[in-house]
């Protein structure tokens, strides 16, 4: 244990003792909030520098993280919060500029579909503005580049062209000359109006030689197939392949790669946000995913049960009471996915938020703290 | 203590949806104001403990600080327990996502272990709100408080019981909760029903108790040596007054002279209608200033709380007068008064209840 950790130990058990709350900065958030608004003791507290529009579904923040906001890789995301209606939500968006252009500039940008049925997406271009304050988690997540010597295929769908953007900036802002390694970008969306950094990406590739960007409009040519794959890269079996878009897009190309006998190592993907969801679709069975005892169960259609009874059924031991959402002690966190609320008879938001599970039924695929 | 006579099925089902779109329509409003609302209140209890232990220390400047102090802390214990602890161990702000503002993470300036202490409160007593056997919130297993308990000989004294109950309420609630006889005593159940083993909650217990002696009677003195003696006898006090404070709020609440009593045959069943009808009869509010009912954490409400009990209490007042309408188109009584005259009714139940019952009325119920 470095000096450093004790340091820390004892502060958070002195914090324990003394304020009943986890750490001193818990303790005195309210206070601080006043000459701070927004301030999260476990969050940093960045700002907005200006709002983009990228096309009619799409804009990009640019943001001035805080100061403890350490670096990043290209391809990774992080964790968005906002104060709505006194409420805090928390969206996961994806860095979609590159590190390279943090160390210059001291920004960042994340570039966010608007969601049509979604709480956060609609509202968050019009409630924030330059100057305003939102709160950034660190940067996290494995879709970066490896280092390696084999060729790279990236294949974006739609918004999900959004990391591959960071990591090709980076490409172009970081220019190595003895890189020869292929990169070959196959970008599908709906249609030609729909492609975003267009002139941008074709940009890069006059910046870096070794890199192909290939603009496929899926109404004309159709979605990824084989036929695509030999096309547009040839050596497509021995790289290293990227998917990002929608998580039937992941599916679909997942399917299609393993098929061609592609080896699972040389597969990256990311199921870009959240899953799109449509409550009127929504009957059918939902799968949960309790992430802690790492179970799963799945609900039937035809006999509708609580989450609280799924839990119990999938032997994960939550805690419960009343059983009749008065006494609040099942409360769980939820990852993500939508419920729906029997007492409040209202479906929630598809973010990180606590549920209770005994009133609560699944309305979507669910991720459970449990 | 005459047990009115309860309204037919369709009179309590249209009481139940009435009082459904009082909660309904309150719940819509719920937002940025109702967030504001308890920072506010956070904000006044740092505010309070701070100053409060300060002021304490410069007491042997002028002992009115002292004073001074003692009541700062105790409004900051009592702020901390009645308006945001209790209020946010119901889970009435839970919907803000606020790590430190919500039902499972909130830890008070209290003996009791919040887990242990939600785990009885919002299950058991607000459940079972009055039923006797079930309801060991009622007279906490040390008063008599209904003809339905039998009486013991050791009901004679306990208006002095009630008394220095009241001054320790904070370790008889921590106690209590846990269910101490049960498991200090080994009274132990053929089937329990707790989610928790005795040794988890036995270690919960202690370690929480421990916690606050350490705050209160060993850290915070010590670190104010020259004038230890003052400050463990100030935090002494502040605990004390906290204690009496919210022992005769919550008393005012369930144990006043009008309050009825079910039994468990009665409840089963229930429809919501027969549950919020008992949650009326069982629970007695308080009348006063915005202060008075903000120090009771709006249980001056207590009939809207147990009505309601995951609205953000200061709303309770505003749903008052909705639900006091309802009650009266419905005939159903409503029970509210001044502190006074609340409290004189709990000490009169008290004492006429640690006298054993008259032999006629025994023959005739």
């Amino acid at each position: 244990m470095t000096s450093d950790n004790i340091l820390r130990t004892g502060q958070s058990w002195l914090a324990r003792q003394i304020t009943n709350h986890t750490s001193f900065g818990a303790y005195f958030e309210p206070l601080i909030q006043l000459l701070l608004p927004q301030w999260r003791s476990d969050r940093l507290r960045s700002k907005i520098v200006s709002i983009r529009q990228e096309s009619h579904d799409m804009y990009s923040l640019v943001i001035k993280p805080h100061r403890r906001w350490q670096d990043f890789t290209a391809g990774q995301h992080l964790e968005l919060t906002v104060e709505k209606d006194g409420a805090w939500m928390s969206r996961f968006f994806t860095i979609s500029s590159s590190p390279a252009h943090f160390k210059k500039s001291g920004l960042i940008e994340l570039s966010i579909q608007i969601q049509e049925k979604g709480q956060i997406t609609p509202w968050l271009s019009k409630a924030l503005h330059a100057g305003s304050i939102v709160n950034l988690s660190q940067a996290q997540g494995e879709f970066c580049l490896s280092r390696q010597e084999e060729p790279i295929l990236m294949i974006a769908g739609g918004s999900g062209i959004t990391p591959f953007r960071a990591m090709l900036q980076q490409l172009s802002l970081m220019p190595n000359k003895t890189d020869n390694v292929a990169k070959t970008l196959m970008y599908y969306a709906r249609s030609s109006e729909h492609f975003l950094f267009k002139q941008e990406l074709r940009k890069f590739t006059e910046q870096v030689p070794s890199l192909q960007v290939h603009f496929i409009d899926s109404a004309e040519h159709g979605f990824l197939s084989a036929q695509h794959l030999e096309r547009y890269s040839e050596n497509f079996k021995t790289s290293h392949i990227y998917l990002c878009g929608p998580a039937n897009m992941i599916l679909h190309g997942r399917k299609l790669l393993t098929s061609l006998k592609v080896n699972w190592q040389q597969l990256h993907y990311e199921f870009f946000g959240p899953e799109p969801i449509d409550l009127e679709q929504s009957s059918g069975a939902n799968s949960i995913l309790f992430s802690r005892s790492n179970k799963q169960i799945s609900t039937e259609e035809s006999a509708p049960k609580t989450l609280l009874e799924l839990a119990e059924l999938a032997s994960t031991n939550p805690v419960s009471g009343c059983r009749a959402g008065i006494c609040h002690q099942c409360i769980c966190q939820k990852k993500s996915g939508v419920v729906y609320n029997t007492k409040t008879q209202q479906y929630s938001d598809t973010g990180a938020q606590e549920i209770q599970l005994c009133i609560s039924v699944a309305a979507s695929d669910l991720v459970l703290e449990l | 203590m005459n047990q009115p006579i309860r309204p037919n099925q369709t009179t309590l089902d249209n009481f139940a949806k009435d009082l459904n779109d009082i909660r309904a329509k309150t719940m819509k409003e719920v937002g940025q104001i109702d967030a504001n609302h308890i920072r506010k209140m956070i904000r006044v209890q740092r505010a309070s403990e701070i100053t409060g232990r300060i002021t304490m220390v410069l007491g042997f400047i002028n002992p009115v600080l002292w004073i001074l102090g003692v009541l700062l802390l105790a409004l900051a214990k009592i702020l901390d327990n009645m308006e945001i602890g209790h209020n946010v161990k119901h889970g009435q702000y839970d919907w803000m996502n606020d790590p430190n503002i919500n039902s499972r993470n909130f830890e008070w300036d209290h003996a009791g272990d919040s887990a242990s202490w939600k785990r009885y409160h919002n299950h058991e007593h607000h459940t079972y709100t009055n039923i006797i056997g079930k309801d060991r919130d009622f007279g906490y297993g040390l008063l008599r408080l209904s003809d339905d308990t039998r009486w013991k000989p050791k009901n004679r004294w306990q208006l002095p019981v009630f008394v220095l109950f009241s001054m320790m309420f904070q370790w008889g609630v921590a106690y209590h909760e846990l269910a101490g006889e049960r498991i200090f005593f080994g009274k132990r159940r053929k089937k329990s029903s707790l989610p928790i083993t005795r040794t988890q909650l036995r270690n919960a217990f202690f370690s929480k108790g421990a916690r606050q002696l350490f705050k209160d009677y060993v850290f915070f003195p010590l670190i104010c040596w020259p004038v230890f003696l003052p400050v463990l006898l100030g935090n002494f006090c502040a605990n004390m007054l906290r204690d009496l404070w919210t022992a005769s709020v919550i008393f005012c609440g369930h144990f006043t002279e009008n309050i009825h009593v079910f039994k468990m045959s009665e409840c089963e069943n229930e429809t919501q209608g027969q549950w919020y009808y008992r949650q009326i009869l069982g629970s007695s509010n308080i009348t006063g200033s915005r202060w008075m009912h903000l120090l009771t954490g709006h249980l001056s409400c207590q009939v809207e709380h147990h009505l309601f009990p995951d609205i953000p209490a200061w709303r309770y007042l505003e749903i008052s007068k909705q639900v006091q309408a309802v009650c009266k188109k419905y005939d159903i009584p409503y029970n509210t008064g001044s502190f006074t005259k609340q409290y004189f009714s709990v000490v009169k139940r008290v004492v006429t209840f640690s006298f054993p019952p008259p032999k006629i009325h025994a023959q005739a119920g």
